[in-house]
C-alpha cells in the first residue's frame, strides 16, 4: 500500500506543480516531488517505508522513460535518460546490488552518457530534426505490439507461483559488494571477463575506424 | 518488505517502453536511447532474481551487459557519425538503399 501511495503522490505533485508554473515545467515537476519527499521525511518518518522510496523511485524511473522516448529534441532525450539511470541505480541500491549501482552510475551515466551527448553536440542535432516522429500506420502498429508485449509480460508474471516474497535473512554475507563480484570475476567466470575485454578491444577499434575522417 | 513483482513489473514496463521507443522514432540516436532503455530494464531483472534466489550470478550478467552495451553504443555512435558525414540525415529512413 505504501508503494502505491509513494507512486501516487508523486505524479500529484508533479502534475501539480506543472500546472502553476508553465514557464520551467521540468523544474515544476522534479523540484516538488522532492520538496515533498524530503518534507515527509521529516516529519513522518516511521510513514515513509522502502515501499513508499520504491513506488516514488519507479514514478520518475517511468516517467523519465517515457520522456526519453516521446520528447523531440534528442539532447532533453539524453538527459532524461541520465535520470531514468539515476533511477535504475537507486532500485539496484534497493535491490542489494551496491556495486552494480556504483558500476551504473560511472560506467553507464558516466561514460555511455557522455558518449551520446558528444555525437548530438558533434552532430549539432536540433529539436527540428528530431521531430519525425513514425507515420501514422506505424505509430498504431509500434503502440499495439507494445500493448500486446506489456500484457503479455504482466500475465506471466501474474501467474509465478514459487517465490512470492524475498527471504530476508538468507543472504550471504557481502551479498552485492564488490569483493564477490571480484572473486567471481576472476574465479568462475574468468573466461567470460577476458571475452569482454577482447569485445571492448574490438569495439574500440571498430569505433575509431568507423568515425575517422578520410585519409587524404 | 518490497516484494520481487514489483521489480519485474517495472521491469517489463521499461522494457516494453523501449521497445515502443525503437519503433515509433526515426531518428537514429533516440533508438540507440530507447535500446538502452530495454538493456536497462532487462537488468533490473537480473538483479531482482539475484536477489530472490540469493545468487551471485545474477549481478555477473549485469556486468557483463553492461559492458556489451558500452561496446554497443559506441560503435553505434561511429556508425551514426559516418553515416551523418555522408548523407546529413539522422532519419533513419533515409538510409534506405538496401530496401526492396
Amino acid at each position: 500500500m505504501h508503494l502505491l501511495t509513494g507512486f501516487i503522490l508523486a505524479l500529484l505533485v508533479s502534475a501539480l506543480l506543472r500546472a502553476t508554473i508553465p514557464e520551467r515545467p521540468l523544474l515544476a515537476a522534479i523540484l516538488p516531488a522532492v520538496a515533498a519527499a524530503g518534507l515527509l521525511a521529516f516529519f513522518a518518518s516511521e510513514l515513509l517505508s522502502m515501499e513508499f522510496w520504491a513506488g516514488g523511485v519507479g514514478f520518475v524511473a517511468i516517467l523519465s522513460a517515457l520522456l526519453v522516448v516521446m520528447h523531440p529534441n534528442p539532447m532533453v532525450s539524453v538527459l532524461f535518460l541520465i535520470l531514468h539511470l539515476f533511477c535504475i541505480a537507486l532500485f539496484y541500491l534497493m535491490l542489494q546490488a551496491q556495486a552494480l549501482a556504483a558500476l551504473q552510475v560511472i560506467v553507464y551515466a558516466g561514460a555511455i552518457m557522455v558518449l551520446f551527448v558528444f555525437v548530438i553536440m558533434l552532430l549539432n542535432l536540433r529539436a527540428e530534426e528530431g521531430l519525425r516522429l513514425g507515420g501514422g500506420v506505424q505509430r498504431i502498429g509500434a503502440l499495439s505490439v507494445g500493448a500486446l508485449f506489456a500484457g503479455l509480460m504482466f500475465w506471466a508474471i501474474r501467474n509465478r507461483r514459487d517465490h512470492p516474497f524475498f527471504a530476508p535473512d538468507a543472504l550471504v554475507e557481502g551479498f552485492g559488494t564488490a569483493r564477490q563480484l571480484g572473486w567471481l570475476l576472476y574465479g568462475k567466470y574468468l573466461f567470460a571477463f577476458e571475452a569482454a575485454s577482447i569485445l571492448l578491444l574490438a569495439a574500440m577499434v571498430g569505433a575509431v575506424v568507423l568515425a575517422k575522417r578520410r585519409l587524404q | 518488505m518490497i516484494r520481487v513483482e514489483f521489480f519485474l513489473v517495472m521491469g517489463a514496463l521499461l522494457f516494453t517502453i523501449g521497445c515502443v521507443g525503437v519503433l515509433i522514432r526515426r531518428n537514429i540516436i533516440v533508438m540507440l536511447m530507447s535500446i538502452e532503455v530495454m538493456l536497462n530494464a532487462v537488468n533490473l531483472t537480473f538483479v531482482a532474481f539475484a536477489r530472490e534466489g540469493q545468487s551471485m550470478t545474477g549481478q555477473i550478467v549485469v556486468f557483463f551487459v553492461m559492458t556489451v552495451a558500452a561496446a554497443e553504443a559506441a560503435v553505434g555512435l561511429a556508425i551514426v557519425i559516418a553515416l551523418f558525414r555522408r548523407r546529413r540525415t539522422t532519419d533513419a529512413d533515409d538510409a534506405s538503399l538496401m530496401r526492396w
